[in-house]
């Protein structure tokens, strides 16, 4: 992640967190933090319980982060950040933690005094790992339309075209689900099942292989020995543990999107 | 084969609460930036570094990188790492293990070296890696710790074994793995016993003696992979060395890897080393005799006697608050020699040594490093040089870190000179430095290389200069010339003295030389127990290097 990426990133997080950002420049950033995102991310819980128990004023924390080292920062005191820096981890586990579930209606201008009608989605971003002894990545951003069922891929990127707002817009009314959410998650599991199972697996295969040949070089360490001691078991799991394929499926976030229906968004 | 999908469900219901309940939901742009870190933080590809983009401040070497993609990509994560001293194993360990967190493959980690190497393993970690590492101090540490360093005589014993055996570690880390190179001994069954998905031995000397340690050590991360006992007894049991066995060496090379500093291209920066002998004024050489002539009133032991030579060698202050200290701790009547002792003390107008440093330090006209090992030398080294206009930093082991670091800030950005008690080999780096004195000698090899590996290390991009002083005709110029310049100690890499001494097996270096000084009658017989000693060294030395053949790939 490059030095400006993290510098927007932080902006976008602690505006989003309604803190406020005091000072910017040249590769830094000053932010006064709110007492909720202090609780989240000063980890003093003995203050916090000190000053609610006394009903002391609270004092939230300001925060200098510097990301880039430049004739500005070098005599500006606060913390370092870089792609790595536990910080920033930490930061990014809040993000995740904070932007889970969603729910959130298209802005859309009805013409006249007409109603217009929002259809509803499911939309889920997914990660699916392939691990064995080594491990790989790839995401899956699906939407489900809960009327009829289709299914559609890039949903998030769709979703960033349009003008999305918390509240259902004036003259605006939802059609309520024919498939419950809860059946929805389960067809879009179904889904991603599929799309797995169409996948090429030759690192499953080459895991299995690795596996097999090191448990033959195993028993054949202890072949003479009839009654094999403790530690043959124990590697024999160890190897289990290291070559065994997985697959793994987490759901990143996700949420309800009502929509206006479009004739080609089901294609 | 069928391969189970697992669903995390966690997810689901956090959804199906917050539906009934209407909320709460996120805004927009967390949940946006949610996905954009699911993103960063996704491993694309099963091949490749990642550990490299998340330690922007950390430059490895080339062949550093190529060992952890080896490890990885190749070895699956079990593997010798047998580079020679110096070329940064802790380093290649360090990537290693950040790969495996950061691919969420490894959480819990067992590292396991020697008690005095225990500190250094949890800053570098720490400091290098932000790999959260933690001492084993208290029991509780085994459980609730993710990464915890400890010594293997610690973890051995009850019940810190029963307990280590109870975890599920993910990768097990063994530094200097040479020690388990007898499969009869107990820490070779500890390790034996313990589960290793992954696994990394860390050794400069896989072969030491026989070409049966290698195949202990391989049987440890990779039973069979050499054949078991019977198969390796008949088939290699005669082999001298690995190399002369084309189909063993590219065995043992699918498991280790072993670099050689030659092999790597690396441009070590030059070593210059230069010996200063020093005349002392008429006045200092009777403070010295002096001292000298004590041994045959036999007053005091040993110890304090060479102590206080030594100290006449280095400043008459030094000299000053020995005596002090012992003259408060004596009962009686004040012995008479302890007043003609200040009073030649007294007699000393100037200090020669500390001219001599002078006048060096000003044609050097660069930042300087002087170790001495009194403070009470290093006090009036500080006051004396400021007398003729240069501005120094004292520097001492017992310095908190904070304060350190501050020290060597300083000294980097304000200061010309750093005058130090303690080289510690607690990681303070200072590579854009390239001049060291060594005022005065420790007797102990292996502080005075941890001295010059202050600077002298991988990274230092000009020529080191190493200026040792030393006063003629006194214990000092002995010691140089007798043992640290017979032992070669000047030109040798950092970290292969360390393997030496192991096997010399002196436990007190000190106490050693300090006998000989003391309890040789002759300056003759002194020599010759020297050259006995230089000629242990030099032996062990040998063997050493024929070890590396058998090893060599």
């Amino acid at each position: 992640m490059q030095q400006h990426k993290i510098y927007h990133f932080l902006e976008r997080y602690f505006r989003a967190n309604q803190c406020e950002i005091v000072e910017n420049g040249d590769g830094y950033l000053i932010t006064q933090l709110t007492i909720d995102m202090d609780k989240e991310l000063m980890n003093r819980p003995f203050y916090w319980h000190y000053i609610e128990t006394t009903g002391g004023t609270p004092d939230p924390m300001k925060l200098t982060f510097i990301i880039k080292q430049t004739k500005e920062t070098e005599k500006l005191k606060g913390e370092r950040l870089h792609f790595g820096s536990p910080r920033l981890h930490q930061i990014f586990q809040s993000a995740q933690k904070r932007g889970s579930y969603i729910r959130l209606y298209e802005n859309s201008q009805p013409l006249g005094q007409q109603f217009a009608s929002l259809h509803p989605w499911l939309g889920l971003n997914v990660k699916v790992s392939y691990q064995c002894d080594r491990k790989r990545d790839f995401l899956l951003s699906l939407g489900l339309h809960l009327i009829s069922g289709t299914i559609v891929e890039q949903f998030q990127e769709r979703l960033e075209q349009l003008t999305l707002t918390p509240r259902i817009p004036d003259y605006c009314f939802t059609i309520t689900p024919l498939i419950k959410p809860k059946s929805g998650i389960l067809r879009l599991e179904h889904y991603i099942k599929n799309i797995i199972q169409q996948d090429d697996h030759s690192w499953a295969d080459e895991a299995l292989k690795r596996w097999k040949e090191d448990l033959a070089l195993l028993d054949h360490f202890y072949e003479e020995i009839d009654e094999k001691p403790e530690c043959y078991y124990i590697e024999k799991e160890a190897l289990e543990e290291q070559y065994k394929p997985r697959i793994r499926v987490s759901i990143i976030n996700g949420g309800l999107f009502y929509l206006q229906p479009r004739p080609n968004a089901h294609k | 084969m069928k391969i189970e999908i697992e669903f995390d469900s966690a997810w689901k219901e956090g959804f199906l609460e917050r539906l009934e309940q209407d909320g709460p939901w996120s805004s927009w742009d967390l949940y946006q930036l949610s996905l954009e870190v699911a993103q960063r933080l996704s491993v694309p590809d099963f091949y490749g570094l990642q550990a490299p983009s998340h330690l922007p401040h950390l430059t490895p070497l080339p062949h550093q990188l190529e060992v952890a993609k080896q490890v990885v990509e190749k070895m699956n994560g079990k593997a010798i790492l047998a580079d020679e001293v110096g070329l940064g194993k802790t380093i290649e360990a360090g990537l290693i293990l950040k790969e495996y967190m950061i691919r969420g493959l490894v959480k819990k980690v067992l590292i396991l070296v020697p008690a005095s190497l225990v500190s250094q393993w949890v800053t570098e970690l720490n400091e290098k890696f932000f790999i959260p590492a933690v001492q084993q101090k208290k029991s509780y540490v085994w459980e609730q710790c993710d990464v915890v360093v400890s010594s293997i005589d610690t973890a051995k014993k009850s019940p810190h074994r029963e307990i280590i055996y109870q975890q599920n570690y993910d990768m097990v880390i063994i530094d200097e793995a040479h020690k388990l190179k007898n499969n009869k001994t107990k820490n070779y069954e500890f390790v034996q016993n313990l589960k290793k998905k992954f696994c990394l031995l860390l050794t400069a000397t896989p072969i030491q003696n026989r070409i049966e340690e290698i195949f202990h050590l391989v049987s440890l991360l990779k039973p069979g992979h050499l054949g078991n006992a019977a198969y390796f007894t008949e088939k290699y049991g005669k082999t001298r060395a690995l190399h002369a066995d084309e189909h063993l060496k590219a065995l043992v090379n699918k498991v280790m890897i072993r670099n050689r500093r030659m092999d790597t291209g690396i441009e070590w920066s030059k070593r210059n080393v230069e010996t200063i002998i020093i005349e002392f004024s008429k006045e200092e050489t009777e403070l010295y005799n002096a001292v000298q002539s004590l041994k045959n009133i036999s007053a005091g032991n040993q110890f304090s006697l060479i102590t206080m030579l030594r100290e006449a060698c280095s400043s008459r202050e030094a000299l000053f608050v020995t005596l002090k200290n012992m003259l408060e701790k004596h009962e009686g009547e004040t012995p008479s020699y302890f007043n003609e002792l200040i009073e030649k003390i007294n007699a000393v107008t100037k200090n020669s040594k500390a001219e001599k440093a002078l006048e060096l330090i000003q044609s050097i006209n660069d930042k300087v490093i002087i170790f001495t090992e009194y403070r009470a030398t290093q006090l009036y080294l500080q006051w004396f040089l400021k007398q003729h206009g240069i501005s120094s930093v004292p520097f001492r082991g017992g310095f908190k870190r904070g304060k350190k670091d501050w020290m060597k800030e300083l000294f980097k950005n304000n200061m010309q000179v750093l005058i130090a008690t303690e080289a510690g080999g607690e990681g303070i780096n200072l590579q854009f430095c390239h001049h060291v004195i060594n005022y005065d000698l420790p007797w102990n090899p292996m502080r005075l290389e941890q001295r010059i590996g202050r600077v002298h290390r991988l990274g230092q991009t000009n020529d080191v200069y190493i200026y040792n002083f030393a006063v003629k005709d006194t214990v000092e110029e002995h010691i140089l010339k007798l043992l640290y310049e017979k032992i070669h100690l000047f030109e040798r890499v950092i970290g292969e003295l360390d393997d030496i001494l192991a096997k010399v097996e002196l436990h007190n270096f000190e106490d050693y030389l300090h006998d000989i000084f003391f309890n040789s009658r002759s300056e003759g017989e002194m020599k010759i127990k020297m050259e006995n000693l230089t000629a242990m060294i030099d032996f062990v030395d040998n063997l050493n290097k024929g070890g590396k053949t058998y090893a060599a790939t």
